[in-house]
């Protein structure tokens, strides 16, 4: 009974180790914590500052679609009819009269009837989402997806 | 020493704790209070904005691409109420920049501040210009007065300015009664804004847009309105509408509609009627179309189109094998139909003439006699066939369907045939009469006309296609008339003849029914004719209403039809019969 307690005593730690095993593992979980939250914070603040990003960029595209619709408006009222009579009469020319056209035949040329302000209608190209998952989805949300969402295939199907 | 901070400790943790609790209580309660779900509202209206996206609106283009009627930026100035500090000066300067009333805008400015008064809409449509001069102004009182204190202080501090779309018309009133105009609101009114008013406009959407930039979502994709490529031709649109300006003044006419047709497709190329309006000045409306004055005439005004509907006439009985060109018919000078005693234009008695000269000198006793040789029955089967008593289905809102009596209606005498078979009694519309006659020009087809060649929604074209509204008459009937009516132009030496370019053609003069019966010192003044005779690429259809100068569409109509043609075959590269048989032989 004795020897069993002299060899306890012999291999127990002291104290003040054992304390400092305690503090040890306290502080190690303080840093994995402190780790844990700045990398959170990092990666929420960068998320924010790309959502202030994408919003903003939002209102620039409202502004640019604006100014592009006044642009093209402003350019028609500049090649309107009137201006463009007004432009050809100061720059001296006349309007053509009926006896004064030569005709002539240019193989090949196939005079275009209307205007194209299109591609002809044909497969639709389904909308595609501008905003990747990075700049919306939470450090959270990207682990739950790495963990518990099926990883996607290497090698995708290719249909002709 | 122990036991006090012992003491000191554990009261200090007992107070904490309990505030801890205190806090974690009145959190619980308030997620239970019957008031929770009113908060958690208020929370949710202050994360974000729930915004109505309007898509831009469709713009129009005529047939060449050239924009007919796009959007401009323009500004709502409006005031937050709770930063207003000088309502004079706010009104004061919106009275002198944008033209507003000082009054009104001082009372808006004015307004105390509240839960339910936050800011007040001051002015709308404010251009970009003067926009720029308010914002200027802004600045410099900031910078002038901004230190100052004092009520009285000038300041335009509350001010803001929101950016919106609105309508705008590049070629004012070039083609204006064809395009219709949006109001305010956005809601087209006439023409091809009413028509085709949903797909222009798109689709509003109401879309929660967070504030948080956490929860930043990506926006939908709202496709703007859809486009418009029309059939119509600018450059020849301007120039029909000027002949039809210079036609007014001289003829002293009261007002007149010009239609150009292609025949085989039913494109309109140009509609040109009176009065126009600038659409960039939509509110003059009242002022420009006074006394229920129709937006179109050529679609919306009805009216007894007179000797040009003998066309129609002639090829009926032409079709139904009643005459030929050659039938001979004795004109005596008068004619009983119904009980009703019918004259020519000028009284007289012109002896024994062909189809070809009841045409040529405007028979109205010929007609009448042709009209009554094919029955009634069947002469009405082929004015239906032909398109009247209903619409023509062309695609502008407010058409009139005109009103052809038949027999067996209450108000249908036998006199009716003979008068309506040189085109009085009968309510038409210019594109009623241009559509029916395009069967003649068409080898006896007849095109719906249309003034939309194209849409183009999300960067795709759909292009439309000419629609038949039916086959009145056989081809070879189309083209005995066309040699007829050619034939009746050249050997008159109408002033309608166009030099190099065989055309053909008739005038028509109507008297105009009053409640007193019909007035022969106004009349409605036409002309109908197409060309190239052996490839028609063109129809023009001309009304002069109550001329002055002379009643006769061969005087007053006929020269106008000229006129056009002359400027027609060049705007649409039509070389003259010669050349294109030159041009045929070398090819």
């Amino acid at each position: 009974m004795n020897r069993v307690q002299s060899l306890t005593q012999a291999y127990s730690q002291a104290p003040w180790r054992k304390q400092l095993q305690w503090i040890g593992l306290f502080m190690l979980g303080l840093i994995l914590v402190a780790l844990v939250a700045g990398i959170y914070l990092s990666v929420s603040a960068e998320a924010s500052s790309n959502g202030r990003a994408i919003q903003a960029m939002y209102a620039d595209i409202d502004q640019m679609e604006r100014e592009i619709e006044d642009q093209k408006t402003q350019l028609a009222f500049l090649t309107s009819n009137d201006e463009m009579a007004k432009r050809a009469e100061d720059m001296g020319f006349l309007p053509v009269n009926k006896g004064e056209v030569l005709y002539i035949v240019v193989p090949g040329y196939k005079r275009s009837g209307q205007a194209i302000l299109g591609s002809p209608p044909g497969s639709l190209v389904p909308d595609v989402t501008i905003l990747s998952p990075e700049y919306t989805q939470s450090l959270f949300d990207w682990l739950r997806e790495r963990i518990f969402e099926p990883a996607a295939p290497l090698v995708q199907e290719v249909r002709p | 020493m122990s036991n006090e901070f012992t003491w000191r400790f554990t009261t200090l943790g007992v107070l904490l704790s309990a505030l801890a609790g205190f806090i974690m209580i009145q959190m619980l309660r308030i997620q239970i209070s019957p008031q929770a779900d009113d908060l958690r509202l208020k929370g949710l209206a202050y994360s974000g904005n729930l915004t109505t996206i309007i898509p831009a609106r469709g713009e129009i283009y005529d047939r060449g691409g050239n924009l007919l009627a796009g959007n401009t930026t323009v500004y709502e100035v409006g005031v937050e109420l709770a930063d207003v500090e000088n309502p004079g000066t706010i009104a004061l300067a919106l009275n002198a920049v944008v033209g507003s009333n000082y009054d009104d805008i001082f009372t808006a400015a004015s307004v105390k501040p509240s839960q339910n008064a936050v800011y007040a809409s001051l002015a709308r449509s404010v251009t970009t210009e003067q926009k720029d001069r308010l914002e200027q102004l802004l600045g410099e009182m900031q910078k002038a007065y901004g230190d100052s204190k004092g009520q009285d202080r000038p300041s335009l501090a509350g001010l803001t300015f929101t950016p919106y779309l609105q309508r705008s018309y590049p070629e004012k009133s070039l083609g204006s009664n064809i395009l219709g105009f949006v109001s305010r609101e956005g809601r087209g009114y006439y023409g091809i804004e009413e028509r085709y008013n949903d797909q222009l406009a798109g689709e509003t959407r109401k879309v929660w847009i967070s504030l948080d930039p956490n929860q930043v979502e990506d926006r939908p994709n709202i496709p703007d309105g859809v486009s418009l490529i029309l059939t119509i031709d600018r450059d020849i649109q301007s120039e029909v509408e000027k002949i039809l300006d210079q036609a007014i003044n001289e003829s002293g006419s009261e007002a007149a509609t010009i239609v150009v047709m292609a025949p085989k497709t039913g494109d309109i190329l140009a509609m040109a009627t009176t009065p126009r309006l600038d659409l960039n000045e939509y509110w003059r409306y009242d002022e420009v179309f006074m006394d229920s004055t129709p937006f179109n005439r050529a679609i919306s005004k009805t009216y007894e189109p007179g000797s040009v509907f003998k066309v129609l006439t002639m090829a009926s009985a032409l079709d139904g094998g009643t005459v030929k060109p050659d039938t001979t018919f004795l004109d005596t000078g008068s004619i009983e139909v119904g009980g009703n005693v019918i004259h020519n234009w000028d009284r007289g008695a012109w002896g024994p003439q062909t189809m070809l000269g009841c045409m040529q000198h405007s028979l109205n006793v010929c007609l009448a006699w042709v009209a009554t040789e094919l029955r009634a029955n069947r002469f009405y089967r082929y004015l239906q066939a032909f398109g009247f008593g209903r619409l023509t289905g062309i695609d502008l809102a407010g058409e009139a369907a005109g009103r052809l009596k038949l027999p067996g209606d209450s108000d249908w005498y036998e006199a009716d045939l003979g008068t309506n078979s040189f085109g009085q009694g009968v309510a038409v519309t210019p594109i009623q009469m241009a559509m029916a006659i395009s069967a003649v020009a068409n080898d006896g087809k007849m095109i719906i006309p249309r003034i939309v060649l194209s849409f183009v929604d999300q960067n795709r074209q759909y292009n439309t296609s000419p629609q038949i509204a039916g086959e009145p008459i056989s081809p070879e009937t189309a083209h005995t008339l066309t040699e007829m009516l050619a034939t009746s132009l050249e050997v008159e030496s109408s002033v309608a003849l166009v030099e190099g370019y065989r055309v053909a053609g008739k005038t028509g003069t109507a008297e105009i029914p009053t409640p007193t019966g019909y007035t022969s010192s106004q009349t409605h003044a036409s002309f109908v004719g197409w060309g190239p005779v052996d490839d028609p690429q063109f129809l023009v259809y001309v009304w002069l209403e109550k001329p002055t100068t002379a009643p006769w569409g061969s005087v007053v109509a006929a020269p106008v039809f000229r006129q056009v043609v002359e400027r027609l075959v060049v705007l649409m590269n039509i070389p003259s019969d010669k050349d294109r048989r030159r041009l045929m032989d070398s090819h």
